[in-house]
C-alpha cells in the first residue's frame, strides 16, 4: 500500500461531507427495520441482511418477497435487477480508481451506496489518489454506520415515525439536490431531463425496471447532446 | 434455499454489481461513446430516482396534492444552485413543506 497510507484529513472530510446526505436515509432505514421485525423471517437474519446487502430498495423488495414466501430464485433475480443501477455507478467510477491498490478495488465497492457514489463522482478529476481513496472510505464508513444504526433502531423501536412529519419527502429532496450538483454542463441538463422524464413515464413498471430504462435513456441522451455540441463548434 | 442462504446470495449479487467495473479496472475499456455516456450516470440516475418519488410514485410517500411538494422542491433547488449547500437545502425544503401543509 505504498503511497496510500492513511490520510486522516481526507477521511474526515469524506466523513463530514456524507453526513447531510445520510440524513434522508434514516427514516428509510427505520422503515426497513420495521419491515424486518414484521416480516417473520427473523430479526437476526433480517438485521445481518441489511448490512450484507446495504441497498435500501433491493433490501425492501427482498423482505416483501420473502415474507410472501416467494421462490428464492425470483427473490434473487429481483435483487439483481434493482441493483443493476450499481453496475452503472461502478462503470462510471472505473477510470477514477485505476491504479488504486487491489484491496481497495475489492473492498471499496461494497460501500457503493447512491450517496457514496454521488460524493465520489463529484470529486475533482485532479484529486490526488491517496486523498481520493481515504475520502471515499471516510464517507463510506460513516454512511454505513448511519444506515445500520437506522435499521437497528427500526427493529428495536418499531414504527415510531409519524407519517404526518412527511420525513420520506427528504429522499426526493436529496436526490433533486444531488442531481443539480452533478450537472456541470449543458448535456448534463439533457441527461437529467430525459432520465427524469422517462422515469415518470415508466414509474408503473415492475420492480424498478422503469428506473433502469430511464437511466439508460438519460446517459444516452447526454452522450448524444455532447457529441452534437462538439460537432457544432 | 434457507433464509440465511438467500440473504447472503442477495448480498453477493449486490456486491458483484458494485464491484464489477471497479475491480476490472483497466482490464476493460469502453468505446468512446459509452465512456462519454458514463459521465452522465449521476445526473440521469439521480433525476430518475427523484422525480417519481417527488410526484407521488413513492410508496412511502403518501401525500395529498402534488403542489406543496413541488414548491418545497423549488425552494430546495434554489438553495442548492445558489449556495451548493445540501443540509441547508434539505432543511429549507422540509420546513417549506411543513409550513404549506400546516397553513392549508
Amino acid at each position: 500500500m505504498n503511497g496510500f497510507s492513511f490520510d486522516q484529513r481526507a477521511f474526515r472530510t469524506g466523513a463530514t461531507d456524507i453526513i447531510a446526505l445520510g440524513f434522508p436515509g434514516i427514516p428509510f432505514g427505520m422503515v426497513i427495520g420495521v419491515v424486518i421485525a414484521e416480516s417473520g423471517i427473523g430479526s437476526l437474519v433480517g438485521w445481518v441482511g441489511s448490512w450484507v446487502i446495504l441497498a435500501g430498495a433491493a433490501n425492501l423488495a427482498l423482505l416483501e418477497l420473502m415474507a410472501e414466501r416467494t421462490n428464492a430464485a425470483i427473490v434473487l433475480l429481483t435483487v439483481a435487477f434493482i441493483n443493476s443501477r450499481h453496475a452503472m455507478y461502478s462503470a462510471a467510477l472505473r477510470t477514477r480508481f485505476v491504479g488504486f491498490p487491489r484491496w481497495f478495488r475489492y473492498v471499496g465497492p461494497y460501500f457503493l451506496i447512491d450517496q457514496v457514489f454521488a460524493l465520489a463522482a463529484s470529486q475533482p478529476d485532479d484529486m490526488a489518489a491517496r486523498e481520493r481513496l481515504w475520502n471515499y472510505f471516510g464517507s463510506a464508513m460513516t454512511l454505513w454506520t448511519m444506515w445500520v444504526a437506522s435499521v437497528t433502531a427500526g427493529i428495536l423501536l418499531g414504527d415510531v415515525i409519524n407519517p404526518d412529519w412527511h420525513l420520506a419527502f427528504a429522499v426526493p429532496l436529496l436526490f433533486t439536490g444531488l442531481m443539480l450538483l452533478s450537472i456541470t454542463n449543458r448535456p448534463g441538463i439533457t441527461a437529467a431531463a430525459v432520465g427524469g422524464g422517462v422515469a415518470l413515464l415508466t414509474a408503473d413498471f415492475p420492480q424498478g425496471s422503469g428506473v433502469i430504462i430511464a437511466i439508460l435513456a438519460g446517459v444516452s441522451a447526454g452522450a448524444i447532446a455532447e457529441t452534437r455540441s462538439e460537432g457544432a463548434t | 434455499m434457507s433464509t440465511w442462504a438467500t440473504v447472503f446470495a442477495a448480498g453477493a449479487i449486490t456486491y458483484l454489481t458494485r464491484a464489477s467495473f471497479i475491480v476490472a479496472g483497466d482490464r476493460v475499456g469502453f468505446p468512446p461513446i459509452v465512456e462519454r455516456s458514463l459521465r452522465y450516470v449521476a445526473p440521469a440516475s439521480f433525476a430518475a430516482i427523484a422525480l417519481p418519488a417527488m410526484l407521488g410514485g413513492d410508496r412511502f410517500a403518501s401525500f395529498g396534492d402534488d403542489w406543496p411538494r413541488i414548491i418545497a422542491v423549488c425552494v430546495a433547488a434554489v438553495i442548492i444552485v445558489r449556495w451548493r449547500n445540501v443540509p441547508a437545502s434539505l432543511l429549507a425544503g422540509m420546513v417549506t413543506l411543513w409550513l404549506i401543509l400546516g397553513l392549508t
